[in-house]
């Protein structure tokens, strides 16, 4: 016996007990040394199963991965998967260096990378949190994020087209399609929403033991206290129009679990799937309220009463309000006294579907974007500021959202009674959707390409995007044209691209991304800004410029005000922007190290 | 075996006979930390003081299971988690583990195929994660020498294995 203590003496199953505790590469390793080990360690599933569970956090929804691993261990080549996975990581580090080098292809190679969905996701998280001294920090955090916004909201788009094409979406999925768009961080997913909701299940029904048997008034008396005791709650007045109140994902994390009626109602409604109660949304006018449902055969006291009428008895609850039942007299008079015709008001009164919940959401949503609009207009009315870095979600990213979800969601041709009114209604977000992506997101192109697109087939319209979205393409694939300083009107040019300044007239911060040796503007907007009436008029040099708030300008180089010295630290909305166009900040020369060399080579 | 506190149960020992006939004398707590000798006790009834065999583990190596049981003897039992890769796999181990797994290399795989034939799971695991941390970091040619290994590849067969693995490669 104690001869045949060796390491190749080992019966297999050992030698699988001690490969699970190696890393792949040390596996690899092993299984060069000799024909057996070679075969025990490339034919064990357990193994590469093993290694597949513990490498990876996140897989593309398309491998259906949660059933994989419950399902029966030879079902899968798990070896093959593996490798598939590391494949993928290392082609997204590849083309994720291709992004950061030259403007050349980058939205070809941004776009391959979402091609892995959320196989990429880890990658890039990873790499979205480099090291602070990175050689090109912000442009890897800012492009690694970019590209993750762009996964999610291709996620959102395909949740939508499915819920327009009659697919069963859950309400809290498809109102979660918002959170993807407008949020970021790893703790955004559809699946967190769902998990999220099921522990809310969970511990109701810990909580009450003898839930099931109650009758339906009971339950849905129990599940609005127990909503509320989780400090489930509807949004104050004062900060009715937040925009995260509106975000489900982000409700059901917030410390203050505030939101507006119709978020409400949609985490009452999943709770109460989730624990066998049929309780469904209802449009009301200005408030969104639930509709309580008993199950066939039943009162919602938990009578018995057999019927043959398809009608189920159900009861009003307003889970904004402390989840309290509403009389439903006092919504008929309600509806009569703003003027709804009588005629209507079974509309306002009966249960809506989720397509309505979501394209509600998008008026929400809408409004509150608009009152902050409104109101940083009235605080900083003395021009650009960074405001957009405190709101959350990110404001444009929510406003975005809706406008895809009132073109994909919005009415189709056999809700709406002709075909020109669709058209016209989804002819209206098209110049926002338009100039929101070429602004924030030319990187949507393919998702403009492939959602958009045919929405306008045999319009107008139709052509002239195709032909737009083929010239991106174009732009994209060429070299950008080089901008040199060795020509005398060039070596006027006096700052450089990177240059931080504050503008002389409007004070606002900015770093220039480009320049021209003259104004390059059309005639027209020459004339409408009074460039003539400039001291150094039209012939000055002028830059592009990338403003704190995210827009883009055109400045005359007598405006230019460059910060320099200690207190010129560019601000944190500056730093998150610059990455589009930098690679990080020098604080000894008080400049942002361009990453447009391509076209700027000797700025 | 007086103890000085009234209070506790007197200790059981119970009396093994290793596979080279050596009678081991061991306190029942201690020796039960075999899921095996477990079984076997309760199989037994307990109280009949018949010597236990364990025809597959010698004297030498039954010690040093029994020095590893001893200063494990208050350790919460495993968990019953089977699935032996729904956790994560880590290779740490705790000190007195790693000194007690100071041993030849013979020795080493004794006690692990004693640990799995005893069933003492954390005893086999300590053991695994020896071993796997000899081989980590090592490139093939090196685990061969560590444990020799025979190479029966041709350097046909090595090329190709080594091209099939280029996958898992650096970037």
């Amino acid at each position: 016996m104690a001869t045949a203590s060796s390491f190749t003496a080992l019966p297999t199953e050992i030698l699988e007990a001690i490969f699970l505790h190696l890393d792949p590469r040390a596996l690899i390793a092993v299984s060069q040394t000799s024909k057996h080990n070679n075969k025990i360690t490339i034919e064990s599933p357990v193994i590469w199963r093993h290694f597949c569970r513990t490498r990876f956090r996140f897989w593309d929804s398309h491998h259906d991965i949660a059933a994989k691993f419950s399902g029966p261990l030879s079902n899968v080549d798990w070896r093959r998967l593996f490798a598939l996975r590391i494949g993928i990581e290392k082609k997204t580090l590849r083309l994720l260096n291709k992004v950061l080098e030259s403007q050349q292809g980058r939205i070809r190679y941004i776009n391959e990378i979402a091609d892995f969905g959320d196989d990429a996701r880890e990658t890039l998280l990873d790499q979205y949190k480099c090291p602070d001294d990175t050689e090109d920090v912000l442009a890897r955090r800012y492009y690694t994020n970019a590209i993750l916004e762009r996964i999610r909201r291709e996620k959102a788009i395909h949740l939508w087209k499915d819920l327009a094409s009659g697919a069963d979406i859950s309400m809290e999925k498809a109102l979660g399609a918002y959170d993807l768009f407008a949020r970021s961080g790893e703790d955004v997913d559809l699946d967190i929403i769902s998990a999220d909701l099921d522990r809310l299940a969970q511990e109701l029904l810990q909580q009450h033991a003898g839930f099931a048997d109650c009758s339906t008034r009971r339950k849905a008396e129990m599940l609005g206290w127990f909503l509320q005791e989780r400090g489930f709650q509807g949004a104050s007045d004062l900060e009715y129009s937040a925009l995260r109140n509106s975000f489900i994902g982000l409700v059901l994390r917030s410390p203050d679990h505030q939101s507006l009626p119709l978020v409400s109602v949609a985490i009452y409604c999943a709770v109460a799937r989730r624990v066998g109660v049929d309780a469904r949304p209802c449009g009301f006018l200005f408030h969104v309220y639930c509709l309580v449902y008993a199950p066939k055969n039943y009162l919602v006291d938990g009578e018995y009463k057999p019927t043959s009428s398809t009608e189920l008895d159900f009861i009003y609850i307003d889970p904004f309000h402390a989840s309290t039942e509403v009389n439903p007299a006092d919504l008929k008079t309600k509806l009569r006294e703003s003027g709804v015709p009588g005629i209507d008001h079974e509309a306002f009164l009966s249960d809506t579907n989720t397509r309505e919940m979501v394209l509600r959401t998008a008026r929400n949503i809408m409004n509150s974007v608009q009152s902050i609009r409104q109101r940083e207009a009235g605080i900083y009315n003395r021009g650009p500021h960074h405001g957009w870095l405190d709101a959350y979600p990110d404001m444009d990213n929510a406003f975005y959202a809706t406008l895809w979800a009132m073109l994909i969601l919005g009415p189709s041709e056999d809700t709406l009674g002709t075909l020109s009114s669709v058209h016209t209604r989804r002819r209206q977000y098209l110049p926002y959707i338009l100039e929101h992506f070429q602004t924030h997101f030319p990187w949507d192109v393919t998702l403009l390409e492939q959602h958009v697109t045919p929405l306008f087939r045999n319009q107008p319209e139709g052509q002239r995007l195709l032909e737009f979205v083929q010239s991106m393409h174009n732009l994209d694939g060429m070299r950008k044209p080089v901008s040199a300083r060795n020509t005398p009107p060039a070596q006027k040019v006096r700052y450089k691209v990177g240059q931080l300044f504050k503008h002389k007239r409007y004070h606002y911060e900015g770093v220039i991304t480009g320049w021209d040796t003259s104004c390059d503007a059309g005639e027209e907007w020459i004339q409408h800004m009074g460039v003539d009436r400039l001291r150094g008029g039209r012939n000055q040099s002028f830059y592009h410029v990338m403003v704190c708030d995210k827009s883009v300008r055109y400045v005359a180089e007598e405006n230019i005000t460059p910060a320099i010295g200690r207190s010129a630290e560019p601000s944190e909305a500056m730093l998150r922007l610059a990455g589009r166009h930098f690679k990080r900040w020098d604080a000894e020369s008080y400049v942002f190290v361009s990453n447009i060399r391509d076209e700027y080579p000797e700025d | 075996m007086a103890s000085s506190s009234t209070n506790e149960p007197a200790k059981q020992i119970i009396l093994l006979t290793t596979s080279d006939n050596a009678d081991m004398r061991v306190e029942r707590e201690v020796a039960e930390r075999s899921i095996l000798i477990k079984n076997l006790l309760e199989d037994l009834g307990g109280e009949s003081g018949e010597a236990i065999p364990i025809p597959n583990v010698n004297e030498a190596v039954m010690k040093k299971v029994l020095e590893w049981c001893e200063q494990h003897r208050k350790d919460p039992p495993a968990s019953q988690d089977d699935d032996s890769d729904s956790r994560k796999k880590s290779t740490d181990i705790d000190e007195w583990d790693q000194k007690f797994m100071q041993v030849d290399q013979e020795m080493l795989f004794e006690i692990i195929l004693a640990a799995n034939y005893l069933d003492i799971k954390a005893l086999l695991d300590v053991g695994c994660k020896t071993v796997a941390n000899m081989i980590k970091g090592k490139s093939p040619d090196e685990i061969r020498k560590t444990f020799n290994i025979q190479n029966d590849f041709t350097p046909e067969e090595e090329d190709q294995i080594r091209r099939e693995n280029e996958w898992a490669e650096d970037r």
